[in-house]
Order: C-alpha cells, then sequence, then structure tokens
C-alpha cells in the first residue's frame, strides 16, 4: 500500500464568487484503524490564505512547521503578508528541494490575493503546481472528490452557497472512502470574515 | 520470457437505478485497451428478457462471453417454463454462473436491472465472483467511484441492515432519474478516459422497454 494512503484524507477546495472554501476530513488512521476523529489537516497561514495537506500525516505537521516558519522570515523582511501565488511558489520549492526523498504529502493551496481575488492550486508531492480556476481535491478520497464536485460546482456562488456546495461534496465522497471522513472541516473565506465550521458525519 | 496473459481491462461504466415501476439502466459505448480507444460504439448492454437487462464492463470477450452464455440459458428456461425468465431468476443465474468460474473468473462487473414479479424496479449489483447484493441503484466499472458518491446524495438508499427491511426503491420519477443518469454519465466523462463518446440508456416499466442514446464528450 502506498505511503500517502498510510493514514487516510480527504482535502477539497473551491472559488466562489469573491471568495473560496477549503474542506477536509478529521480522521487519522494507521491504515485500517482510527486513531483520532478530530485532526487538522487545514492550517491558517495568514487571515487570507490556508493550505490544507493530505497525505502522510507527520509529513504535512512537519511541512506545516517549515511553512510557517518561512511566511514569518518573509513577514520580518518584507513587513506584509505573502500573496497566494508566493506562497504556492514557495510550497512548490520547498518539496523539490526533497526531490529524490519527498514529502509524502500532496497540498492544496487556497486564498484571496490582491484585489480579493481567489487562488487556488494543488501539487504533486514534489512542488509541481496545478492551478485550477474551480476546485482542486487531493487526499485517499479524490476519485470520488472528483466525481462529486464535478457534478456540485457552479461558477460564481455566493458564500452560504459555497459552504452548502463543499459540505455535500465531501460527505458524499468521504462515505464511499474507507480511510477518510470521521466529521468534517469546513472553512468560508470572504475579504471580510472567515467561517470556520465542524461537521457531524457518519462515523463508520 | 513471453507469459500468457488472458485478462484486459476495456474500461466503460454501468449504471442502473429502480424506481417504484420502472428501472433505468445505462452504460456508455467506449472500448478502451491502456491508451487506445478501439470502439466509440460498442454496446455493453444485454436485453437477456422482457424485463430484465444486464450491463457489463471490464474485459469485453469476457462480457460477450457471458452474456451470450447468459442468453442461452435464458432461451433453455423459455422453452422448458413456457415463460421468460424473472429478473430475481436471473440475478441467481448470473450469480452461479460468474462462482462456476471462481477460479478462473470472467472478468465482468455486472450491473443487473429489471422489474420483479410485483413490477417493481430491481437493480443487482455484483463482484467479478457472483456475490450479488439487491439494491436502489448502482454503478460499476471505471467511472463507478466518481458516480458513486454523487447517486448516494441524490437517492440516500437506506441501510440493508435496517429492521424491519426498507424498501431500497428511489423516490424519482422516472424522467427525473434519467436526467440524473446522464448528468452523473456527463461529470464522469469529464475525469475518466474510459468513460464517453455515447451514453445507452434503457428505461423498462410496465408497457414494455424503450431505448435511447445521447451523445457524450468524445475526448
Amino acid at each position: 500500500m502506498s505511503i500517502f494512503e498510510y493514514n487516510g484524507s480527504a482535502v477539497v477546495a473551491m472559488v466562489g464568487k469573491n471568495c473560496f472554501a477549503i474542506a477536509s476530513d478529521r480522521r487519522l488512521g494507521v491504515q485500517l484503524q482510527t486513531v483520532a476523529t478530530d485532526f487538522q489537516r487545514v492550517f491558517k497561514i495568514h487571515d487570507k490564505l490556508y493550505i490544507g495537506l493530505s497525505g502522510l500525516a507527520t509529513d504535512a505537521q512537519t511541512l506545516y512547521q517549515r511553512l510557517v516558519f518561512r511566511h514569518k522570515l518573509y513577514q520580518l523582511r518584507e513587513e506584509r503578508d505573502m500573496k497566494p501565488q508566493t506562497f504556492a511558489s514557495l510550497v512548490s520549492a520547498l518539496l523539490y528541494e526533497r526531490r529524490f526523498g519527498p514529502y509524502f504529502c500532496q497540498p492544496v493551496i487556497a486564498g484571496l490575493g490582491e484585489d480579493n481575488e481567489p487562488f487556488i492550486c494543488t501539487m504533486d508531492c514534489i512542488g509541481a503546481k496545478e492551478l485550477a480556476k474551480d476546485f482542486v481535491v487531493s487526499g485517499t478520497a479524490s476519485e470520488s472528490l472528483y466525481g462529486a464536485c464535478e457534478s456540485m460546482y457552479k461558477p460564481n456562488m455566493e458564500p452560504e452557497e459555497l459552504f452548502e456546495t463543499i459540505s455535500q461534496a465531501l460527505l458524499s465522497s468521504v462515505d464511499r472512502d474507507c480511510l477518510s471522513g470521521w466529521g468534517g472541516y469546513v472553512m468560508v473565506v470572504t475579504p471580510t470574515e472567515v467561517q470556520e465550521r465542524v461537521l457531524k458525519a457518519r462515523m463508520d | 520470457m513471453a507469459r500468457f496473459d488472458p485478462y484486459e481491462n476495456n474500461g466503460g461504466t454501468c449504471v442502473a437505478i429502480a424506481g417504484a415501476d420502472y428501472c433505468v439502466v445505462a452504460a456508455d459505448t467506449r472500448l478502451s485497451a491502456g491508451y487506445n480507444i478501439l470502439s466509440r460504439d460498442s454496446s455493453k448492454i444485454a436485453h437477456l428478457a422482457d424485463k430484465c437487462v444486464l450491463a457489463s464492463s471490464g474485459f469485453q470477450g469476457d462480457v460477450k462471453a457471458l452474456q451470450r452464455n447468459l442468453a442461452a440459458k435464458e432461451l433453455v428456461y423459455e422453452h422448458n417454463h413456457n415463460k421468460k425468465m424473472s429478473c430475481p431468476a436471473m440475478a441467481q443465474l448470473l450469480s452461479n454462473t460468474l462462482y462456476y468460474k471462481r477460479f478462473f473468473p470472467y472478468y465482468a462487473f455486472n450491473v443487473l436491472g429489471g422489474l420483479d414479479s410485483h413490477g417493481k424496479g430491481c437493480v443487482f449489483t455484483y463482484d467479478a465472483v457472483g456475490s450479488y447484493e439487491r439494491t436502489g441503484y448502482s454503478a460499476q466499472g471505471t467511472g463507478a467511484a466518481l458516480m458513486m458518491p454523487v447517486l448516494d446524495n441524490q437517492l440516500k438508499s437506506p441501510s440493508p441492515l435496517l429492521l424491519p427491511a426498507r424498501d431500497a426503491v428511489t423516490p424519482l420519477s422516472e424522467s427525473d432519474a434519467v436526467d440524473l443518469v446522464k448528468d452523473v454519465f456527463a461529470s464522469a466523462t469529464e475525469r475518466d478516459i474510459y468513460t464517453g463518446d455515447k451514453l445507452e440508456i434503457v428505461v423498462i416499466n410496465s408497457s414494455g422497454s424503450h431505448r435511447e442514446c445521447i451523445e457524450l464528450r468524445k475526448d
């Protein structure tokens, strides 16, 4: 079995009208055994920038620590927050540094850039960026998520509808994946506020 | 050293939805081998009896052999009993036929749809060696993982473990079910390279069956 599937995960991000949403499941498992049901895979970089790290949990946490470190250095030197595009390049560079012994993570980056333009992107474990205008998915439930998002997504959704759509897509998908689920975690980010919600889901 | 490899996956997706008095069975018509498309118009659906339709994906050789085998057995049944086989009977026959080759299986993933003896829609879903279950809806094949969460979301079938047993048929009207099938295929075609070209839909109800074809993406 792949090391990417060792802990199980599902991460998804969607773009709405001047907003975005990023969501993940809450399961941490060791292969088929569930260890925790409050695991955090979506991390805040600053008020308008979030990263979700699917894949091996230990690498997700290590990578997050290194990213926070690099972002703080950037803030000190530049006296401003990083743009999502810049941050995506930083993640990509950090991952490619380990080209032949990679972090076993597939990141999903979502943020609001200049003029609150939403930005989402995903990449593979060695930093090949994949920019998208609609939605990005990663984790063990990625195939289910592709199907669900492809059916449910539509462009220019308002924050409330975006929340409903991403939640339905996440919950439907993780219910068909053995390695992810056990609750969900959704962030909806608009220029003025951040809504953070925990979803109750099937616990099986 | 060269080795005999009797199996190949020719891709494709099959879906069936059962309603109160109808059943929708659908499959795409693409036939692939690796990254090549062998045919854009190859049916996966076999009409085995009046109220019994089988859709199968997997290895086309095995699928054809299996469908012919079942059609032949159905004909013998018709001659012996002077009536067409019912859908639940065909379901058991298919299970036995698959399990008969337990140690050299048919590489075929089947969805059987039709009407039961009460005229109610029924869907039977299988693994390659004959394990089967009666459900309200099902998807099999290369696009199944993309379609199943959407069908769950729209149709939410009750758990088969519930007591007393609940009815698994979907609450949708016949035309809504056909529209849902078209939607899930259009979505799966966007992401699954083995699904596409054309969608063949067979609807069975009390007034017989009818077949329609719609176009899907060809890339």
